[in-house]
């Protein structure tokens, strides 16, 4: 039976701190960020109502009637119980009454006719013109570029303006300027254009960089697993190496390689060759460049894996091998390769699924670029949510895009793990060497 | 095929591990290297097939000079202690490796994989992978494979030492079987003395890197040319007294042992006796003292230890039945005729 120990969940407790704090609360802000418009203009606490004349475009496309929208264009001057209190506020008691005496109930459709209705007052004349025009904005009901804290501040606006009760949701919905629920992010995920390419672009990154890993692993291995031990180590630390230097510093090292002074156009410049930017001039340069960035990061992953398997094969089977008859290249094709299956078959479902989500190389290497020719799921994500070239920061967009990485990241692992089997994987063989 | 290994040095990061070893094998015969762990018995055969390179000498199979030749090109079979069957391979497959890498056409390999299915008695089990046979399949499997090919010579390392008692009694025999029927010239590494008596024509003892004693099984039992090869043969092992020659008697501290005609004009003074457990009992008269130190029943057989009145101790095998305790004295004699003599330094007289 197991026992309960409070000493094993004081060591589990920093790690599921750990998972809960780095993993699962990004997976879960990020569904709920999916859902959501959160952009920089909406920000991710609440907002206020504010109706301006560009909203009112948005108006005339909802089912709003005409007539809330004529009132919504068109600025009433009524003198109403609340206007003359505004005015009697503004100045003084005895100006109200007296212009509820001569004008109470009026509505005047313009700032021209309100000011008259001032100027009719003779107990208590306004004599500047200037005060007329601002007392006149006392009568105003119109709920234009006009903030609203809370939602009742708004509605409340709205009934004062006349416009029916319906209208009103509508253009509760129109004037809001916070985030709100939504499912229009996946909608325009799968209709862009643009999502569609950077579907392609990940695919072709993907299979190209993964070729080149396992491919390059493979040879490195091999090789250096022929090579006497002294030299094989040599080789093998020098391949790791792109592995262990900080991002930043491989990639620069990759600009000085292929910019347009750089080690590569300097060199071809002794054959004539004018000087260019081997990194970012044309799309199939930039595609180079990123996969033999990826890809000699992740070969050499690859070579110590495969080079860690090879050595596991028993040396009497190699002897054996050789004594068979088998030369150097059916001895690899023959008796190496086929007990590497697993580790390649592992290598690469890992990989695929890590250069599926990373894009720090892409983006210090190229951003995406030229022209969004290398930009990958990933980093438009990126780019969508926390980079984007126009300022508005699409949040909610860009958590969309990071929510289909993260649903493909589930549903392959959980893939990988049934057909990889682990149970069986990590059991004893059944042969002893 | 006749196997000439001359001068043969085998060095390993400066250390000489086998300094200029002769050995000849008979076309058709079979050769057991014996020897304990570290003698160079493993090493010489795996510089017979190729997988190391020799420091110095040369080898030939028949008029073949083969040693500066990569084993690859050797045409040898070599079973593995492990038996290094490739487990992602079936065992047709296995067998037919050294066919396939030849690039032979597929008839004449099924023809040859099935002939030497039959010789080893495999034939049922081809379609089967390594991990799914048994420690004694896996070896007809090795077998199969090593021999598929016709190589000139057919290298044993240990090929029993993985398998159960039982097996390994069955393989004893369907090896030796399988090599007479073929009539391949043959070498057996092993470190047990039984094996290469029961499998071998001949046997080379090594120690150190060097053969001390190349004869066939029975008169290397019984005409050791020193202790370590007497004590090497035979189980339960051989048991030594020291003895002085005196009055035309070996004079031991339990008594005294008499001299064989053939022995008498070649010793004197103090040497060794070598005395085989089944040459020490109540059938052989008497004149030793002793008491029974242990007994070890084996069914069959019963084994004593005798601790003779200086200390030493004999052993004795006799037919079971007699049942004496622990702590009895007996008196007991020798069979004077196969007593071994040596001197003090352990070389035969």
């Amino acid at each position: 039976m197991p026992r309960f120990n409070a000493l094993g969940f004081g060591f589990l407790a920093p790690a599921m701190i750990v998972v809960t704090l780095f993993f699962l609360a990004p997976v879960i802000l990020t569904v709920f960020f999916a859902f959501t418009n959160m952009s920089t203009s909406t920000g991710i606490t609440g907002g206020e109502y504010l109706l301006t004349q560009s909203s009112l475009r948005e108006v005339r496309a909802r089912s709003v009637s005409e007539e809330t929208v004529q009132k919504l264009e068109s600025t009433v001057y009524a003198v109403d119980e609340a206007g003359l209190a505004r005015l009697a506020a503004a100045r003084d008691a005895a100006t109200a009454d007296e212009l509820a005496a001569l004008h109470g109930g009026a509505e005047f459709t313009s700032r021209r006719e309100m000011e008259r209705a001032l100027k009719d007052l003779r107990e208590n004349r306004i004599r500047s013109t200037r005060d007329r025009k601002t007392l006149a904005d006392l009568f105003t009901t119109s709920v234009m570029d006009e903030r609203f804290q809370t939602e009742t501040e708004f509605r409340t606006a709205l009934s004062a303006a006349n416009i029916s009760e319906p209208d009103q949701s509508e253009l509760v919905e129109v004037a809001y300027t916070g985030w709100t629920w939504t499912t229009e992010n996946m909608r325009l995920l799968f209709s862009l254009d643009s999502s569609w390419r950077y579907a392609a672009n990940t695919v072709f990154y993907v299979v190209l960089t993964l070729s080149f890993n396992v491919g390059f692993g493979l040879f490195l291995a091999i090789s250096t697993f022929y090579l006497p031990a002294p030299i094989a180590n040599t080789f093998r630390t020098i391949w790791f190496l792109p592995r262990i230097l900080p991002p930043v510093l491989y990639v620069l090292m990759w600009y000085w390689l292929t910019w347009d002074t750089g080690i590569i156009s300097s060199f071809m410049g002794l054959f004539g060759v004018s000087p260019r930017n081997w990194m970012l001039d044309t799309a199939t340069n930039a595609w180079v460049v990123i996969i033999l960035i990826n890809g000699f990061v992740g070969a050499s992953l690859g070579m110590i894996l495969f080079s860690s398997a090879i050595k596991t094969i028993p040396d009497s089977m190699l002897y054996a091998s050789e004594v068979d008859g088998a030369n150097r290249w059916q001895q690899i094709r023959f008796i190496i390769l086929p007990q590497l299956r697993w580790p390649i078959l592992f290598t690469s479902s890992y990989q695929t699924l890590s250069l599926l989500t990373s894009f720090e190389y892409i983006l210090l290497a190229t951003d995406g670029g030229p022209g969004g020719a290398t930009e990958v799921w990933a980093l438009a994500a990126y780019h969508t949510a926390l980079n984007n070239y126009g300022g508005n920061l699409q949040y909610g967009l860009g958590a969309a895009y990071a929510l289909v990485l993260v649903v493909i990241g589930i549903v392959t692992s959980a893939l990988y793990l049934r057909f990889f089997n682990f149970k069986e994987l990590v059991s004893k063989p059944r042969i002893e060497q | 095929m006749q196997l000439r290994l001359k001068n043969f040095t085998k060095t390993f990061d400066g250390l000489t591990v086998i300094d200029n070893l002769d050995l000849t094998v008979e076309s058709g015969e079979m050769m057991a290297l014996l020897g304990p762990s570290g003698c160079g018995k493993s090493t010489t055969l795996f510089t017979i097939c190729g997988i190391h390179r020799m420091n110095g000498g040369t080898l030939h199979f028949g008029e073949r000079d083969v040693s500066d030749l990569p084993s690859q090109k050797r045409n040898v079979g070599v079973v593995f202690q492990n038996y290094a069957l490739y487990p992602h391979m079936n065992i047709r497959e296995n067998i037919a490796f050294p066919l396939r890498v030849q690039k032979l056409d597929t008839a004449t390999i099924n023809r040859k994989v099935g002939e030497i299915a039959e010789l080893v008695h495999i034939p049922e089990l081809l379609g089967r992978r390594p991990a799914q046979l048994s420690g004694g399949q896996q070896q007809r499997v090795a077998l199969a494979r090593a021999l598929v090919r016709q190589p000139d010579v057919l290298l044993l390392d240990e090929p029993l030492a993985n398998l159960d008692a039982k097996l390994r009694l069955e393989m004893r025999s369907e090896i030796r079987r399988i090599q007479l029927e073929t009539g391949i010239t043959a070498i057996l590494v092993t470190h047990d003395q039984v094996e290469a008596m029961s499998m071998c024509d001949r046997i080379a003892l090594m120690k150190d890197g060097k053969i001390v004693q190349l004869s066939a099984p029975d008169q290397m039992y019984n005409d050791p040319v020193d202790t370590f090869v007497a004590g090497f043969l035979g189980n339960p092992p051989i048991s030594y007294l020291d003895a002085n020659v005196a009055d035309g008697q070996f004079q031991t501290g339990g008594g005294g042992i008499a001299i064989s005609d053939a022995l008498k004009p070649k010793v004197s003074g103090q040497i060794q006796l070598g005395i085989r457990p089944e040459y020490f009992g109540p059938q052989f008269g008497s004149g030793l003292q002793g008491k029974i130190s242990f007994v070890e029943t084996q069914g069959r057989e019963d084994l004593y230890n005798v601790t003779l009145s200086n200390g030493a101790v004999l052993r004795s095998i006799q037919p079971s039945g007699r049942r004496l305790k622990l702590g009895e004295t007996v008196d007991w004699g020798v069979d004077a005729d196969h007593a071994l003599a040596f001197t003090t330094d352990g070389a035969r007289i």
